[in-house]
Order: C-alpha cells, then structure tokens, then sequence
C-alpha cells in the first residue's frame, strides 16, 4: 500500500518485532510480532492509547527498554545496521548520532543543575570527544537558532525556559547530530495548542531539512492528520492498521481506528451530546443573580493575570459558560477566585448577593456546599488512604444532608448511576484501583450528590484518554440539564467548549478578547486571537490546513496583534450579562 | 545568583541569633528544673576527699556565691546570657575553679578534628556506595557486596571500636591503643606531632566511619533510585553520553543535593555523638568532656558544650542556606 516510496532506502526496518517484560505473575508480552518499515524523510505516526506499546516499541530501537524488558522476537535493521547485534559501546555511539529520542516530559528532561549549553556540549562530546569549545559553542548556537530560539538560552537554566522553550531545547539536542531517525514521543502533550502548532511546525521543518525519518508518537488523531506521513495504529501490541495518513483517516478499516477518529470532538461537526434532552433544563426561583464578579482583577507582583472584569451570572436558568485561553490566559486564576481560594486584588466576588471575603463560617460552609469543583488531575483529587466511597461520603455527611446510612448508600449508588458508572464496582475500591476515567467521573458524581447550585470545572478532561472526553462531558452536561446545576467550564479545548456551553468567554493575558455565543465565537471568531486559537487546533481532516507554515510565520507579532484589537462583543445570551468595557 | 542579597543575609543572620539566643535559655533552664544543688556536691566531694568539713553552712555559701547561684533567677539568668555571647560559661564545678570554656578550648579541636574527617570521609564513602547500589553498571559482585557490608551499620560504635582495637593495635600492633598522640612528642606545628595524631587518629575515625556509613548509604540508594527515574536521566542515555558521565553528571550531582542538608545537620550532633567512641580510645574530645560532666553533674560545662553544640549546628545550617543556591539553581535566595 505504500508502493510509491518502496523504491527509497528504509532508514528502519521492524521485523516480526515481540518486545516482553518478565514479571513474577509471569510474562507480559507489550508488543506482538510487529512489522513496519520506515523510508527515508518520511514521517510516521505510532497512535494509540496508553498502554498500547507504542513507546516500547519506539525505545527499542534504541535499545532502552525498562528493565526486564526484551526484544524476545524479531530483528531491528536501521539503516543496514543490526542494532541487537551491537554491544554496549557501539549501541552508546548508535543513540543521537544515528537515532535521537526527543522525550515526552519535556518539563523534566533537562538537567535541573546544568545551563542549556553545557548539556548540548556534553552530548557532542560524547560522539565526537575533542571538539574544541569555539566549535561547540558554533553548533550549540546554530542548533538552538534552528529551533526558534535566541542563543542567549544557552546561558539559562531549565528552570528559567517556558514548556515550549524546554520542548524546543530538546529538539535541538535531537537534531545537533544530524541523526537518520528521529523518534520524538508526545512531543507537545504538555503544551497548549498554539504552542504545540509552533513546536510541531519547528520538528517538522527541521526533520526536512536534515531529512531524516520520523516517528511522532501520540494519542491525538487531530495532530497525527496534521504531522505525518503515515500512521501506525496500535492497540494492546499489536499493530492493527498501518497506511498513510490519507488511507486511514478516509477509510479506516479496523473499528478502533475508526473509533480514534471519531472520538474526535469538532467545532462545527456532529455534536457528541444528545439533542433530545436540551429542551427541558429546569428553572429555578430566585431574585439574586447566582454569581457576580464586580470589577474583579488579580495582579502578582508585577503581572496582571486577571484584569477587571465584571458580569452577572442569574440563578433562575442553568447556564454553561466556558472560559477559553491558552495557559497563561488567567482562567485558572478566575476559577480559584470564583471559589474564593483565592482573593481579588480589586473588586468583588458576589455569591447570591454575599461577598465572598466576608462570609461568616456558617455562610462560608453553605457557599461551600453550592459550589463544587472539579479539577484537571483525576489522580490528585484524591485521598489515596481512603476507599472511594468514603471520599464520596464524607462531603455528603458534613452537610448535613444524610439521613442515615441507607440514604447515604442510595444517594452514592444513584450517583454514580448518573455518571454512567456501576456503583457496585467501584465504590469500594481504592482510587488506585481505578482508571482517570472513572475517577474524574467520581468526582462529578460527588458534586451532584451536594446539589449544588454552581460547578465550576476546571480542565476537566484534559487528563483524560481521548475516547473517554465524550462520555465525562456529557456527563457535566447532564448536571446542568437533568439537575438545574450553572457551570462554568474552563478549557483550552474549542471544540469542546463549542459544543457544551451557552456563552463562551475567550481570554487573553488576563483580557477578554471575544465573547459571545460559542456559535460565533468559536464558529466564525472576529477577533485575531480567537482565530489564532482556532486555527491552531490540529484537525483530523487532510483538506483543512493546520496553516501558517510559511516563512513569514511569526508567533510573536500575532501575539501583539491581538492585544491591540479590543475585545469583540458577539451577542448576548439570557442570564448572563458581561458589562462592556 | 552572583551575589547574596543584603536583605536575605540579615534576615537570615536574626534567625540564627535568635535560635541560639532560644537555645541558650533552654539549656539554662533545663538544669535548674532538677533537685540537684550543684554546691553540695561539690562539698560532698571535699569531703569525700577529707573525710570531715566543719563549717559546712559557711562553705556552701562560699561555694554557691563562687557559682553564683545564691543570686535571684532573672539575675543569674542575665548574668548568663551575656557570658554566653563571649563564651564564659563560668567555672566548671567538678574542675572547680578551671573555666568551662578553657576545657571547651582543649577539647574541640580535637572532636573537630577527629568528628569532621571521619564525617567527611563518611559522607564520600556512604554517598559513592549508595549511588553504587543503584546504578545499573554497577559490578555484581559490588552490589552484593555493598548490602552484606550494612552489617556494620548494626555493629554498636563501641563494639567496633573494640574490635578494631583489638585486632590492629592490640594483635598487629599497627596503631597504638589510645590517646590523641604519642606520649613522647612535644605538641606544636610539628611533622613528629602531626603524624603521631593522625596515627593515633586512624583507629577512632575508621570506627566511626564503618559504623555510620550506612546512614549515608541508604539515604543516598533511596535518592538514587528517584533520580534514576527521572526524565533527564533516561535522556541522557538517549544522548549516548557515557555510563560513568551520567552517575556524575545526572545522577549523583542531582540526588547529593538533600544530603548536603543533612550533613550540615550532622555536624552539631557528631561533636557530642560519638561519645562512646572518644571514651574506649581515651580521646580528649567533646564527647569524653560531656560524658564526664553529667557523671559529675557538672552544669556549667554540660550548659557550655550543648551551647556549643548548637551553636555549631546553627552555624553550618546558615552556611548551607547561603551555600545552598550555588549548588542547586533552582534555589533561590529569597527574602521571606
């Protein structure tokens, strides 16, 4: 199916590939005889979920697989080089020079004690031993100025470089060799999507240039549709599908491919929700508007992360207003105010008609009951000495809502029912036990038990596999429409926020730039940030361009850009009124 | 980094007055809390060594206006402190009339000497065979061994000094049995001086060093083992640099970085710590200093080597603070 390259040089050559790991409760096969060839200059995506062994299989080739792991079957051939046959020594030689690893915790990759160019010197010394420092400092300067980055970096710490910078150092230390495969593992995951378009736009530049082969691991179809060449699809070691990018994307043959795609939220496309229910979201008495933030900013020190801002939030209809922007924008910043965690440095934080800094314990414990959170990290949320449904218990109880324990079992069962999980399975496990999935779906399940009047949800599914966003958000959706609950998600996803909410506010370094219902904000933005934002989203769709590949690309001057436009005003829905500046 | 804030330095020096200023009460109270009246003891030795004493009232209030403890509380208390803030400490009551700090005097350098070398090469040897244990080019044969060597680490300090007592100064006859030096050598900035105390040193620092490296050891394994799976540290294998390279340069350089702060720790409490040490090989130290006072319930030098001690432990804790940036970047100098 790949004829048209068969006639390049493979850089890699997987043969009937079996990778396992011994364990005491016997052996544990990651990966099943998997055959793939990579060409010369091409870009290859390995995606599945985790534990599918795509990064074993990629660690492989460097020989770096985990203890006890083993390649048990099979033959790995890079570039007319049989790499189980190399010792030790020649293996050392093989890694950078020949192949290069740009890892996925970036945040974590670079010596915390050393500046950036000693670690770029130390990898050319280790290759080319005597290289004399005029001449290290040349190509350390040339690698980093490659990758986008001033050469003065070279003087910092890691410490002092954003996730992108480090990201980027990274990917000059994997390229400063010229190497033959570069096999970069989620290389953006922990970055925002504006980053992660200049970040993926710099890797695949730079892997034309010195036209090496690539291999983009990930889980994310969109940036897969967007990177590569072809796709590699695996699933529990096995490679079920392998076409290019095109073929699969088109006509995906094998259903979990097709089900990667589709799980693919988009803005515009086929909304993931039931539109049955949307009707009949029930209302609710009240006189004073649920939330209302009353010229409220927040500065530290001498950033502004939150500049003044005011609305009204009425309680009398459920409404989901989702705040967008990249990290930085100031919307956690707004969510931790909105729970009074943390205090404005200006203005006033409203619940119901009562400010927030001065409740008394008695208000302070009913404002805690009507506002629930839920957070971006599944696996913090946690006590991890206690069984689950204590941790669902004990708000509840605190309350003062139980009476007696077989309520307080009916109300955890009915709960979790809501939330699509069996309460017999998991309410009496340890949170260990359970997959982020279900444990960010417990967390909802313990907000609605409160009935609270306010959830406030923070990056709720960004942790989350991509096939299980779906099922979580809908999930937050049925809160506001079976139980009458006003959200206010907080996201750097458009598409879900396209699809979820009523008013979408888009942030901005602490400015609103946009607001508006999300089918003009995120379906047709005004505002230049707003499209920067939208435009950076990697689609799964060949024919729509990631965009900006061009060489009067400059992420810096869009950046101004959109700080001199004012903010775009896109309409107004019901209950929610955002005060004009 | 360059330099350290003026700011951050005072601040930083007021704790430390105020810890010790804290300590130094402490220490003060903590005595006077007993029955014991330190003037009858010393009467009662007088009289153990005259076998009668008449004007045994008259005696007792010499003795405590000498001491100083006929006078109110507060008095005494500032009477105190302010000799602490220039070391005097008063007379000691069991070499009455000595001055405590003159005994301090004759016996620090010698604890420093021993304490702080056996410390230092502790920490070397502890730290290297910790990382060792984890490392994964390690020898086999040096990762059994290391394990099996911990025994030593359960071995009482006073067993393993008898023990290498016996074998290489009473058996082999390499070292000699006690003292600091050689009885026939004049003390002073001399080869003959300097060798016969690193001589007589050799056999209560290795003591010291067999029974504590342990510590060192398993708080460094536990250090490694984070460190090795960190993420620097798996790319650092991608970059090919070399297996020894990265034990330095990634590995041990980052996961020594706590130890650091506990060897700052460590350096007030190995002045009185190895007490026991300093009494089997008749080493004139802090330790042996210590050991004797509270047998004679003399307070003026248990008050003066506990202060010293603090005052030690203080001192090195303030300079890892300052050091402390320097050796870790992420670490700032930063005004409370």
């Amino acid at each position: 199916m790949l004829d048209e390259h068969q006639t390049e040089r493979p850089v890699l050559t997987l043969k009937d590939i079996s990778i396992e790991f011994p364990t005491p409760r016997g052996v544990v096969h990651a990966v099943k005889h998997l055959d793939l060839t990579i060409h010369k200059g091409r870009r290859v995506g390995f995606i599945g979920e985790s534990g599918s062994g795509k990064t074993t299989t990629a660690l492989s080739v460097m020989q770096m697989l985990a203890e006890p792991g083993r390649v048990s079957t099979g033959s790995i051939d890079l570039g007319g080089t049989d790499i189980l046959a190399l010792d030790e020594e020649e293996m050392r030689k093989t890694r950078l020079s020949r192949v290069a690893y740009i890892p996925q915790g970036a945040m974590n990759s670079l010596n915390p004690i050393m500046r950036i160019e000693p670690q770029l010197w130390d990898a050319i010394l280790a290759h080319e031993p005597g290289t004399s420092r005029s001449d290290l400092k040349a190509r350390s300067d040339e690698a980093l100025k490659s990758v986008g980055l001033p050469t003065h970096v070279g003087q910092l710490y890691p410490h002092e470089l954003s996730g992108g910078m480090k990201q980027r150092v990274c990917i000059a230390l994997g390229i400063i060799l010229t190497p033959e495969l570069i096999i970069a593992d989620e290389p953006t995951s922990a970055l925002d999507v504006v980053t992660q378009r200049q970040v993926m736009q710099t890797l695949k530049d730079i892997q034309e240039r010195i036209g090496s082969g690539l291999i983009l691991i990930g889980h994310d179809m969109g940036l897969m549709a967007q990177s590569v060449d072809e796709l590699a699809v695996l699933k529990d070691g096995e490679l079920v599908e392998h076409g290019t990018v095109q073929q699969i994307i088109e006509a995906p043959k094998h259903p979990y491919t097709q089900d990667l795609i589709s799980s693919v939220p988009l803005v515009g496309g086929e909304s993931f929700l039931n539109p049955e229910r949307r009707a009949e979201a029930p209302k609710r008495a009240s006189t004073e508007p649920l939330l209302r933030f009353d010229g409220v900013s927040k500065v530290y020190g001498s950033v502004t992360a939150l500049h003044p801002l005011s609305f009204t939030l009425q309680g009398d209809k459920p409404q989901i207003i989702s705040i967008v922007g990249q990290s930085g924008s100031g919307k956690s910043t707004m969510g931790s105010i909105m729970l009074g965690f943390n205090p404005p440095t200006t203005g006033q934080v409203l619940f119901e008609g009562r400010d927030l800094q001065r409740l008394s314990a008695v208000q302070s414990l009913e404002f805690r009951k009507n506002v629930q959170a839920v957070f971006q990290d599944p696996y913090a949320c946690f006590n991890p000495f206690y069984r689950v449904n204590h941790a669902l218990k004990f708000p509840f109880k605190q309350f003062g809502l139980s009476q007696g324990d077989a309520h307080t079992q009916k109300a955890m069962e009915e709960a979790c029912v809501a939330v699509g999980l069996d309460p017999d399975l998991v309410l009496s496990r340890y949170p260990h036990q359970l997959s982020g999935g279900q444990r960010q779906r417990l967390i909802v399940a313990r907000a609605l038990m409160l009935s609270p009047k306010l959830l406030i949800a923070d990056e709720p599914v960004s942790m989350v596999d991509a096939s299980l966003r779906a099922t979580i958000l809908s999930n937050i959706y049925d809160l506001k429409d079976k139980y009458g609950i006003s959200i206010l998600y907080i996201t750097h996803d458009l598409a879900t926020a396209y699809h979820v909410s009523d008013y979408v506010m888009v942030l901005f370094k602490g400015h609103v730039v946009e607001a508006g219902p999300p089918k003009a904000v995120i379906g047709d933005p005004q505002h230049p940030y707003t499209r920067l934002l939208i435009d950076s989203i990697p689609w799964p769709d060949l024919k729509r361009s990631w965009g900006h590949g061009g060489e009067d690309w400059d992420p810096s001057k869009e950046e101004a850009e959109a700080l001199s436009a004012g903010t775009v005003y896109r309409g107004d829905v019901e209950g929610f009124d955002l005060v004009k500046e | 980094m360059s330099r350290i804030p003026r700011e951050y330095l005072v601040n930083r020096l007021i704790t430390l007055v105020l810890t010790v200023l804290i300590a130094a009460t402490l220490i003060w109270i903590i005595p006077r809390l007993s029955p014991v009246d330190p003037a009858e003891i010393a009467l009662g030795r007088m009289a153990a060594g005259a076998g009668t004493v008449e004007n045994a009232d008259e005696i007792l209030a010499t003795l405590r206006a000498q001491m100083g403890i006929d006078q109110p509380l507060v008095v005494q208390y500032f009477k105190y402190i302010k000799g602490v803030l220039v070391f005097d400490f008063g007379l000691s009551t069991a070499a009455f009339p000595t001055p405590v700090s003159a005994l301090i005097a004759n016996a620090l350098p010698w604890t420093i000497g021993l304490m702080l070398i056996s410390l230092i090469i502790t920490f070397i040897i502890g730290n290297l065979l910790g990382a060792l244990m984890v490392w994964e080019k390690t020898p086999r044969l040096w990762k059994v061994a290391i394990p099996a060597a911990m025994v030593f680490t359960s071995i009482p300090p006073i067993l393993s000094g008898l023990l290498l007592m016996w074998i290489f100064a009473a058996k082999l006859q390499w070292f000699p049995l006690t003292g600091a030096y050689g009885l026939t050598v004049e003390p002073g900035w001399t080869w003959a001086f300097v060798s016969s105390v690193l001589h007589h040193g050799f056999l209560p620092a290795l003591s010291i060093v067999v029974v504590t490296f342990g510590f060192w050891a398993l708080g460094m394994r536990g250090l490694m083992i984070t460190v090795q799976g960190e993420d620097y540290t798996t790319l650092a294998k991608a970059k090919g640099l070399k297996p020894r390279y990265i034990l330095y340069k990634y590995m041990i350089r980052n996961a020594i970085l706590p130890q650091v702060t506990a060897f700052a720790l460590k350096i007030g409490l190995l002045i009185a710590g190895q007490v026991l040490v300093e009494r089997i090989f008749a080493y004139n130290g802090m330790g042996k200093l210590l050991y004797d006072a509270i047998l004679d319930q003399d307070f003026p030098v248990i008050q003066g080597v506990s202060y010293v001690i603090i005052l030690l432990t203080a001192l090195s804790v303030f300079i890892v603070d300052l050091i402390y940036p320097f050796i870790d970047p992420r670490v700032r100098h930063e005004v409370a």
